[in-house]
């Protein structure tokens, strides 16, 4: 456990004494790897939507990731209640929401452009233009403010070496402020794509980023 | 392999399964005694399933505390449209963390919990509508529910009964706004994730235009236990106005924060120096927010004899709330700590009505002014009257959330905001 900074059992504070392994917490034991094109349509709208691998221009939506979306459309009485799940999918895809793509996603829906755009823009998860490879979102809110997380947020400014909500000169983070990530009993939170980092002091933050690194490398 | 971190006093029915990997599956829930609690409610019909919830006496655990029997009870009885049921796991109050361990530790309790309420209300299709953050759970709870489909526990003629009930896993893309009930609505038809005016109440037109009824995911989960047990055995914790368990998610200058399951009516400072170990570096307490960041706050006096239940956060003069209790020690800066509160509403506020559109926007102005040593003895008037009519004037609660804590902290703790104003001292660290 001392490589890595994850230390929240996911119940009480960081006391040391716990015997869950981060796949326990995590459930990535239980979860493993998901097709694109979904298993059942009653969770197909519901995927992780910010691999670190995306591709700016892929077809909407082409082999698999059709059949998904196909298998999403059939949840809902109206095409409209697609749209969320619609965006989601094409973020997962192509990884941010460009004004282009929300048209092809009004184009598939057969909704106007201009009402896509107004639904698009209310929602802070929709990158509306590239981000780095990882996104890493600090909690400063309340409960994590109370216990260093603008501490946190500095140190990964200082290590990432980039301007807030900048990308890194090698494409590889970008660091943003978030709200309330629902784990304030573990301060701070830091959310990185689709993992929580939990319990992150200031000094962890070196550790996390060359984890991250070394994943990408591996990739 | 269980949580080594429990605490002994603890009351565990929700939070049984928590640390136990072997509850996300169907036969490891099973071994809980899960699905009994739908089993039971097929049996007794539709009508005695109501009833025994309205007996249990649980009350709405997302924020307002409202009966879950009697808001079951307000949907037509004869289902000749279609019926939703909406699970709000959009968790996104800041303190809040409970629904999330809920999610990822015993999914099935959940669709548990969805399958009761959806029985009850006479509705064939639950949508859980869950926050987008939240990737892990997604993927556990997706997991879960595919072999819940598998098994013939959703979906057509679900456990032979010849009820269907689908359920679908909705996620959104972050936006506070879409946990209040009728911007969730608003979000899952398609919509930015407006509140909308009441009424029409969602039991009359919701979702889709059709009889609807939202409840958060502890309270689904709760349901589960009280159709398996009984509503008498449900409200043998408690107090009378506020029956059973609930999990309090403690967060800040404390020894061992987290979520703890303990009946209601607990006392708070017990909460705070046994269950929590009291506080960090031994410490003196200086305030407590109770319920998530939409409460006022208290000090420490009004901390001292008060009990967590809805009725008795209220006579010290708060409110219970989700039962997120935020607490803060003498290092803490109240005015840094509201101005992030302000801050946060005014990102989330939908931007419908003035008062809380604009009334957010100046409020954390104002406040960052007094925080950097430029505010006067007038802001804080200024801030009490903004404040003011900031609350009870608009579509939704948003606004007044923010009213809440500014009100209460400059009324409490109006030494902090003077030292900074009069001398341009900041009072804590943190
Ligand atoms: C601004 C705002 C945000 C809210 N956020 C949530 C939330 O994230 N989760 C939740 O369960 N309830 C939230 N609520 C409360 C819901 O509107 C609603 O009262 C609740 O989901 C009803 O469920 P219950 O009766 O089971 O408590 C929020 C309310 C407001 C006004
Ligand atoms: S009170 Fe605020 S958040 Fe609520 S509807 Fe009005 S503007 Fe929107
Ligand atoms: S305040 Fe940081 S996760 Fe809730």
């Amino acid at each position: 456990m001392s490589e890595t900074p994850f230390r929240n059992p996911g119940w009480a504070g960081n006391t040391g004494e716990f015997e869950l392994s981060e796949a326990d917490v995590r459930g990535s034991a239980f979860v493993g790897r998901r097709p694109p094109e979904g298993v059942h349509p009653s969770t197909s709208a519901s995927y992780p939507f910010m691999r670190v691998e995306r591709d700016p221009g892929a077809k909407l939506f082409d082999g698999p990731w059709r059949e998904r979306f196909e298998k999403m459309l059939t949840r809902y009485p109206t095409a409209m209640a697609a749209l969320l799940p619609t965006l989601n999918l094409a973020q997962e895809l192509r990884g941010h929401i460009s004004p282009e793509t929300m048209d092809e996603v009004a184009g598939l829906l057969g909704l106007s452009s201009a009402y896509v755009r107004g639904v698009a823009t209310f929602y802070t998860m929709y990158n509306k233009r590239p981000v780095g490879r990882y996104l890493i979102q600090v909690c400063t809110n309340i409960s994590c403010s109370l216990c260093g997380a603008d501490e946190v947020l500095a140190a990964f400014l200082k290590h990432v070496g980039a301007e807030l909500g900048e990308n890194s000169s090698d494409g590889n983070f970008t660091v943003v402020e978030a709200e309330c990530l629902a784990a304030c009993g573990f301060p701070t939170c830091v959310q990185i794509n689709e993992r929580y980092f939990e319990d992150v002091s200031a000094g962890d933050v070196p550790a996390i980023l060359k984890r991250l690194v070394s994943e990408l490398e591996g990739e | 392999m269980a949580y080594p971190y429990r605490h002994e006093r603890e009351t565990r029915v929700l939070s049984e399964g928590f640390g136990d990997p072997r509850a996300r599956t169907v036969a490891g829930w099973r071994e809980f005694g899960g699905y009994r609690g739908i089993a039971r409610a097929l049996e007794i019909g539709r009508a005695e399933t109501i009833d025994e919830v309205r007996r249990s006496g649980l009350r709405g655990r997302g924020g307002a505390g409202f009966p879950t029997g009697l808001k079951w009870s307000f949907m037509p009885k004869d289902a000749r449209r279609p019926h939703y049921l909406l699970c709000n796991a959009d968790e996104s109050e800041p303190g809040t963390f409970k629904d999330r361990e809920i999610i990822r530790w015993t999914p099935h309790q959940l669709i548990e919990g969805c399958l009761v309420g959806s029985y009850a209300i006479g509705a064939s299709h639950c949508y859980i509508y869950l926050r987008g953050e939240f990737f892990e759970s997604n993927q556990i709870m997706a997991r879960a529910l595919e072999e819940a489909y598998r098994e013939g526990i959703v979906g057509k003629d679900i456990l032979g009964s010849g009820v269907d009930i689908d359920i679908t896993l909705h996620v959104g893309a972050g936006a506070y706004i879409c946990g209040e009930e009728t911007g969730l609505m608003n979000s899952l038809e398609g919509r930015r994730g407006e509140p909308r005016i009441k009424p029409p109440f969602p039991a009359a037109v919701g979702a889709f235009g059709m009889p609807t009824t939202i409840n958060n995911v502890e309270t689904l989960a709760a349901t589960a236990h009280i159709l398996r047990h009984g509503g008498d055995w449900y409200r043998q914790w408690g107090t009378d106005k506020s029956p059973g368990t609930k999990l309090f998610c403690v967060s800040g200058h404390v020894n061992r924060p987290g979520n703890y399951e303990l009946p209601l009516g607990f006392p708070l400072m017990e909460l705070i120096e046994d269950i929590c170990g009291g506080m960090r570096e031994g410490r003196a307490l200086k305030a407590v927010i109770p319920g998530g960041s939409s409460v006022p706050v208290m000090s420490a006096d009004e901390c001292r004899d008060c009990s967590l239940c809805y009725e008795g956060v209220e006579a010290a003069g708060s409110m219970l709330g989700c039962a997120s209790v935020i607490v803060m020690d003498e290092t803490a800066d109240i005015v840094r700590q509201v101005r992030r509160m302000a801050q946060f509403y005014a990102h989330e506020s939908c931007g419908q009505c003035t008062p809380c559109r604009e009334g957010t926007a100046w409020a954390t102005r104002i406040l960052r002014r007094i925080e950097d040593g430029r505010g006067t003895e007038d802001d804080l008037d200024t801030l009490l009257q903004i404040s003011d009519q900031m609350t009870g004037t608009t579509i939704c609660v948003l606004s007044d959330s923010l009213a809440a804590p500014v009100i209460s902290s400059i009324r409490k703790f109006r030494e902090d905001y003077l030292a900074l104003v009069r001398r341009g001292e900041r009072v804590g660290v943190a």
